[in-house]
């Protein structure tokens, strides 16, 4: 069939974009493409996040950080700095990549445990600057005044259908580019320096600095999950930059599975179910959410998406790499 | 090729390298042996740049390497095998020794193509050969046998073509037969590639019968160097060894 | 960020002994549940991501049986009990099946806790900030002390904790009990060879470390109010001191914690909305200057 593995997957892409555009005929109704929308913008952030946790073995505990930065960003670059929507998504890119960059190389010296509170330092940091800087943010209340979107290239994104076209494409292409990255040799030595940091530097790799490159890739990705996001809401909000972004990503990534590239995506697509289905039935959804979760993390531990895969390989798929060691019931 | 001048260590007060110096030919196949604990290991760590030496002067090719850190040394053409196999147990065979031709030929951040690079793959595949992992190719690496690790930490360290190779007890933890069948691999490939090759062994056998120079080292010094007949006289390295017949030592 | 309203504190001596003493109580509840955090990573090597809900329980345990009994003396015994049972229980229902785990697993399991225990305490106490108010036997007059405040109660508070942190340590470094926990520590395997249930070791300090939490909470009612999710921002700030301090050293938690408690505390005059902020900037420049914490142990 196709031979260039880059031709198969933008073959893919297409094919899941038109898909993507044609369900709206299919499921008619604000419900449906609202909830794709509010995917796009988590399935880009947790698979970016993977990109660290599962490709790089860097567990962040920060990593919404770049969520709320992108939304408030991108919202007050088109409120107050009147820009267009390419340029301003161009320049919240930017940031995310500048930012990522900086905390990236303060964290990255850090081992483990130390690196995931100090990324969650940096998280909360953000977050009090929002709740803090009120006459540039709105404070607590979130970003007041809308978000204009004036019209490029013919696409009005205050039109629900265009916003819906809009979040798909770019969902799509964020995954399709998440994945040739993941798929590079950079990748491969990403996988590497998670694998055996140690022996990595003696074939030659400086190992901080792919990391660093992670970190910074991840940051970017993230970014464009949180604008999404504030495209979806017309504004920006403290929570978007509050810890539990950060949990909720994790756990996206664990429940559709760690070791799988799509494996966030699913997961986020359960979660958001979860989420709506819940929060009509009853106002508690947090204890629901943590009972799933408890029975998930004492139980189910590869993810849906994984356990899946597990079992197709067992009936005798080839071997393939493994993103992530799986996670493990034990040392025993 | 490599030859290193007054090699001081000691962690926390104790003295792990006394002064040592050593003189390896280019083109050579040298051993190290000594009792446990004499520093054999602790000595490639120094030259490799795992540790940073206190004092002395470690010269590769006549550039002094001493406190350069484990990349820049590997890019000046010195590889390392280990002791214990250190290699990707979530890569296949074939994904590891890539990735290690990747770092060698600077490829290894490349965004923008997909892995594997066509370029890489021949070489690649030589180097499976070499080692005769090809039928293995497609095999986790966490899931090879540990005779076969070690193949692979050995493989990993030749996709970076060095002109010194470093091997650590290449023939540890194997059975009798497996162990002959080691050095033999290691010694044709020595010969097939005319590097300067140094391994750190036990089996005495297996260092008589293989190595051009044996080099004895004894907590933290330098015991005695020469050939395998010298060195199976001198007395000093009889006495450290407590008898004229040398058993290799089971690992 | 207000420096001339900061300056004229440190000027006048009122002003530093207030805030002094209010930091000092900050950093003293703080120490509380630093220190059983550090505990538990000193010993488990695990990190108790919802540590936080426990001091929360200690507070919302306490104002019920103050609630009931009228006796602070009983609600303070009763939350810290309460909690140390508690949290007993969670380290042997659902924290000990992940100790081997990844630290993601770990995580998750609190963070299920965490929420499922925001919500219940919701659903039991009510969503709306609760206040207990002083009890009777701190409603004395405040010590002054060169024209700064002293409340009663914080003089009892400063003591309390004071002479916990002095029995810790003794149980800690001249007791069997603590030998056996840092044996344990350091290698469960041997220790366990040796004789000594390490289950009862892990699940006991675990229980301390939940009863320090609860006495922090029980203690923090009169003088803080209670809503649900207020074990957040003190995890945080624990995370903060045990990472200051360094992970598994009680010292170092006493002494972060005071430093967080006094930077918090005349932070608030300086940077009244960015409080939070300085102290990551703290830690920050704390974890770059030494990766391992003040007092931490490297790896």
């Amino acid at each position: 069939m196709i031979r260039s593995p880059i031709a198969r997957d933008a073959l893919i892409a297409v094919a899941a974009i038109l898909v993507l555009a044609v369900l709206p005929l299919v499921f008619p109704g604000q419900a449906f493409s609202d909830f794709v929308i509010r995917l796009s913008a988590f399935a880009i952030f947790a698979t970016s996040l993977n990109l660290l946790i599962g490709y790089g073995g860097m567990v962040s505990f920060g990593h919404g950080l770049f969520y709320g930065l992108g939304a408030y960003s991108f919202a007050l670059l088109l409120q107050k700095g009147g820009i267009s929507v390419p340029a301003a998504f161009a320049l919240t890119v930017t940031i995310g990549g500048a930012v990522a960059a900086v905390i990236g190389a303060i964290c990255i010296r850090l081992k483990e445990i130390y690196f995931s509170f100090l990324t969650l330092a940096f998280q909360m940091l953000l977050y009090s600057l929002i709740i803090a800087w009120t006459p540039l943010t709105g404070g607590d209340q979130g970003l007041t005044g809308g978000v204009p979107r004036p019209p490029f290239l013919g696409i009005r994104l205050d039109d629900p259908q265009h916003l819906y076209l809009f979040c798909c494409v770019v969902l799509v292409v964020s995954l399709f580019l998440m994945r040739h990255i993941v798929e590079s040799p950079f990748g491969y030595t990403l996988r590497m320096v998670r694998d055996n940091p140690r022996r990595v530097g003696f074939l030659g790799v400086q190992a901080w600095r792919i990391r660093l490159l992670a970190f910074v890739v991840a940051g970017i990705f993230g970014s464009i999950g949180g604008t999404l996001m504030s495209l979806y809401v017309s504004s920006a909000y403290p929570d978007f930059a509050y810890w539990t972004i950060s949990g909720e990503g994790v756990f996206m990534i664990l429940l559709g599975g760690i070791g799988v590239f799509l494996g966030p995506l699913v997961g986020a697509t359960l979660l958001l179910l979860l989420s709506d289905t819940v929060t009509r039935l009853t106002e508690y959804f947090g204890l629901v959410l943590g009972v799933v979760i408890l029975c998930f993390a004492l139980g189910l531990r590869k993810g849906l998406l994984g356990f899946a895969l597990d079992a197709w390989a067992k009936r005798g798929g080839a071997g393939r790499s493994a993103p992530r060691p799986a996670v493990t019931a034990g040392k025993d | 090729m490599l030859r290193v001048e007054q090699l001081r260590k000691s962690f926390g007060g104790v003295s792990a390298m006394n002064g040592v110096s050593l003189h390896f030919e280019q083109g050579s196949l040298s051993a190290i042996i000594g009792p446990n604990g004499a520093g054999k290991t602790t000595f490639f760590n120094l030259i490799t740049g795992a540790f940073r030496p206190d004092a002395g002067r470690i010269l590769l090719a006549g550039e002094d390497i001493a406190g350069l850190a484990a990349p820049a040394i590997v890019r000046r053409g010195m590889a390392r095998a280990f002791q214990i196999a250190t290699i990707f147990p979530t890569l296949t065979v074939r994904q590891a020794i890539l990735g290690a031709v990747n770092a060698h030929q600077q490829w290894h951040a490349k965004l923008a193509r997909r892995f594997p690079l066509n370029e890489a793959q021949s070489r690649a595949d030589q180097v499976m050969e070499l080692v005769a992992l090809t039928s293995r190719a497609s095999t986790l690496s966490g899931s090879l046998s540990h005779g076969d690790q070690k193949l692979l930490d050995i493989a990993l360290a030749l996709a970076l073509e060095p002109q010194v190779l470093l091997l650590d007890e290449p023939t540890a933890g194997m059975g009798p037969e497996e162990r002959w069948q080691m050095i033999e691999t290691v010694h044709q490939l020595w010969e097939r590639r005319k590097m300067t090759l140094i391994f750190i062994e036990h089996d005495m056998d297996i260092v008589f019968r293989y190595a051009q120079t044996v080099h004895v080292l004894s907590y933290g010094s330098v015991l005695s160097a020469g050939t395998p007949d010298e060195i199976r006289r001198d007395p000093k390295v009889i006495e450290a060894y407590l008898g004229a017949h040398f058993e290799g030592q089971p690992a | 960020m207000d420096f001339e309203a900061l300056l004229s504190c440190f000027s006048s001596p009122s002003c530093v002994i207030t805030q002094t003493t209010g930091g000092l109580i900050s950093g003293m509840l703080l120490f509380l549940v630093a220190a059983g955090l550090s505990l538990i990573f000193g010993t488990l090597k695990v990190v108790n991501f919802m540590h936080g809900s426990l001091y929360m329980l200690g507070a919302y345990f306490a104002y019920t049986v103050y609630a009931l009994s009228g006796n602070y003396a009983l609600a303070v015994a009763g939350a810290a009990l309460g909690v140390g049972l508690f949290a007993l229980i969670f380290e042997r229902l659902l924290m000990s099946r992940v100790y081997g785990s990844d630290v993601l697993l770990q995580l998750l399991v609190c963070y299920g806790v965490i929420l499922i225990l925001d919500d219940a305490v919701k659903i039991i106490w009510g969503a709306q900030f609760l206040s207990m108010g002083m009890p009777p036997a701190f409603q004395r007059p405040p010590l002054f002390i060169a024209g700064g405040v002293l409340p009663v109660f914080y003089l009892f508070l400063i003591v309390i904790t004071l002479l916990v942190a002095a029995g810790l340590g003794f149980l800690i470094a001249g007791t069997r009990i603590g030998k056996i926990v840092r044996a344990a520590a350091i290698n469960p395997t041997m220790t366990s060879a040796l004789g000594i249930n390490t289950a009862v070791v892990f699940g006991g300090v675990f229980a301390l470390g939940g009863l320090l939490a609860g006495l922090a909470g029980a203690l923090a009612v009169p003088v803080r109010s209670l809503v649900s999710g207020m074990g957040f921002s003190i995890l945080i700030e624990s995370f903060i001191v045990t990472v200051i301090g360094g992970m598994g050293s009680v010292a170092g938690a006493l002494v972060g914690a005071l430093l967080i408690g006094l930077v918090r505390s005349f932070g608030t005059i300086g940077f009244p909305l960015f409080t939070d902020g300085l102290m990551f900037l703290f830690m920050t420049a704390v974890l770059i200057v030494r990766p391992s914490g003040l007092f931490g142990k490297e790896g």
